[in-house]
């Protein structure tokens, strides 16, 4: 005898999973595009069209229609010359970008993305990105201080990303900055009262970090 | 579908699969929609672009909390599996619908667990960045490819008597190992929060 109903039990939990999916692929705060571009063997190649989306009419026709502007994202990576990192987040045609050495020199940026993925984000002390998102990353340049830095960074996927924590500690102002890159690596600095100096590492699970005795909690940062 | 189960236990140990065709595809077959099934999730979770989000339940601070709560209520069912499966065999003192108990208590149990897993793979996809992150990838995908494999099972008579519990405890075994490296996880760092 042949049993149905383990088949049937099979099945519900088939059809619900891909209710879910087309409800995450149409409701989900990420555009539509890439997820519905096709079954998931075809998402390895980088195709750029859908990311990117609107400058190029995208060739995907289940793609929501293309208003939105470049998808809600984080990129992280260093620059070219290895000396820094940098790291982007967009929300809504929004960015924040944060450019870190890791020792004394940091700038915070912010901007609007344009429709065709570029951004220019300026910051204090005069620094300016200018950048471009491209597929899964943004190529750009920053400069600051005085220094030229060509960076790539590519998206981020939780935990790797950009963090901040501001706090006061015995009557010190607290601000610290952490890009954490796809590798785990870590690179922040950590400003008292205006001296920039090394951050300690936080745990990117969970944001902690305990910075002279006192425990915060880092959080990702959106524009 | 009203099957005294303790008949398919006295065949022990197990006669030799009478004649080679229907039998051997009994076990083949079931053993290779697992290994697809747990193949197909992994490689999906690794090659499609993670969203980091998906859309959240009302009522919850964060998508973390209602995985978790939903994979608390699957680990929860799965301890009703486990012991209405011993009723089933006899092993304790149950009622009469305890079969109808471990059908219906499973069933919910994967039901509940699969959104848990669609989010998983759509919004983080399969990581390695820490042994914890690294077991759960491997067994969140592998406790599906057992799933299907038990179901498959499931449909056909006179099987060793052996395989079913072993194939079920393999199954609660995995589930709660995969429980314990995520909502337990998610419990003992952010706190029980709804």
């Amino acid at each position: 005898m042949k049993r149905t109903g383990p088949l049937f039990t099979l099945l519900a939990g088939l059809l619900l999973a891909l209710f879910m999916l087309s409800l995450n692929a149409t409701t989900g705060t990420k555009p539509a595009a890439t997820y519905q571009a096709g079954p998931p063997a075809d998402k390895a190649s980088p195709s750029p069209a859908p990311t990117a989306t609107k400058a190029s009419p995208s060739p995907s026709p289940s793609a929501s229609p293309s208003r939105a502007p470049a998808p809600n994202a984080d990129y992280a990576g260093r620059t070219d010359d290895d000396s820094s990192a940098v790291s982007v987040s967009l929300r809504d045609g929004r960015a924040i970008a944060y450019f870190c050495d890791g020792r004394d020199k940091e700038s915070w940026l912010r901007g609007d993305v344009g429709a065709d993925g570029s951004m220019k984000l300026t910051g204090g002390g005069g620094s300016v990105l200018n950048g471009t998102l491209k597929g899964r990353s943004i190529r750009g340049t920053v400069d600051l201080g005085g220094g030229h830095y060509a960076f790539t960074a590519d998206k981020a996927v939780k935990p790797s990303g950009l963090y901040r924590a501001t706090a006061t500690v015995r009557k010190a102002t607290i601000d610290g900055g952490w890009i954490v890159l796809s590798t785990g690596e870590q690179v922040g600095i950590l400003t008292r009262d205006g001296k920039p100096s090394p951050a300690p590492r936080i745990d990117p699970e969970t944001g902690a970090v305990t910075i002279d005795g006192r425990r915060l909690t880092a959080r990702p940062v959106t524009p | 579908m009203t099957v005294d189960p303790n008949a398919a236990t006295q065949s022990f140990p197990p006669r030799p699969p009478a004649a080679g065709g229907p039998s051997a595809a009994r076990y083949l077959v079931p053993a290779f929609v697992a290994a697809a099934v747990a193949l197909a999730l992994g490689v999906y979770g690794k090659v499609h672009d993670p969203a980091g989000t998906a859309f959240n339940l009302a009522g919850f601070s964060s998508t973390g909390a209602v995985k978790s709560w939903l994979a608390t209520t699957a680990f929860g069912f799965a301890l009703v599996q486990v012991v209405s499966a011993l009723m089933v065999y006899g092993k304790l003192p149950g009622p009469s619908w305890s079969a109808t108990l471990h059908r219906w208590s499973g069933r919910i149990a994967f039901l509940v667990a699969v959104p848990v897993a669609v989010h998983c793979l759509y919004a983080f996809g399969f990581q390695t960045y820490d042994s914890r992150v690294i077991w759960h990838s491997l067994l969140g995908c592998f406790v599906f490819g057992v799933f299907s494999a038990k179901m498959l099972l499931l449909r056909w008579d006179r099987l060793p008597g052996w395989l079913l519990p072993v194939v079920g405890g393999l199954l609660f075994t995995v589930l709660t190992l995969v429980w314990l490296t995520s909502a337990l996880w998610f419990f003992r760092t952010f706190g029980v929060t709804t």
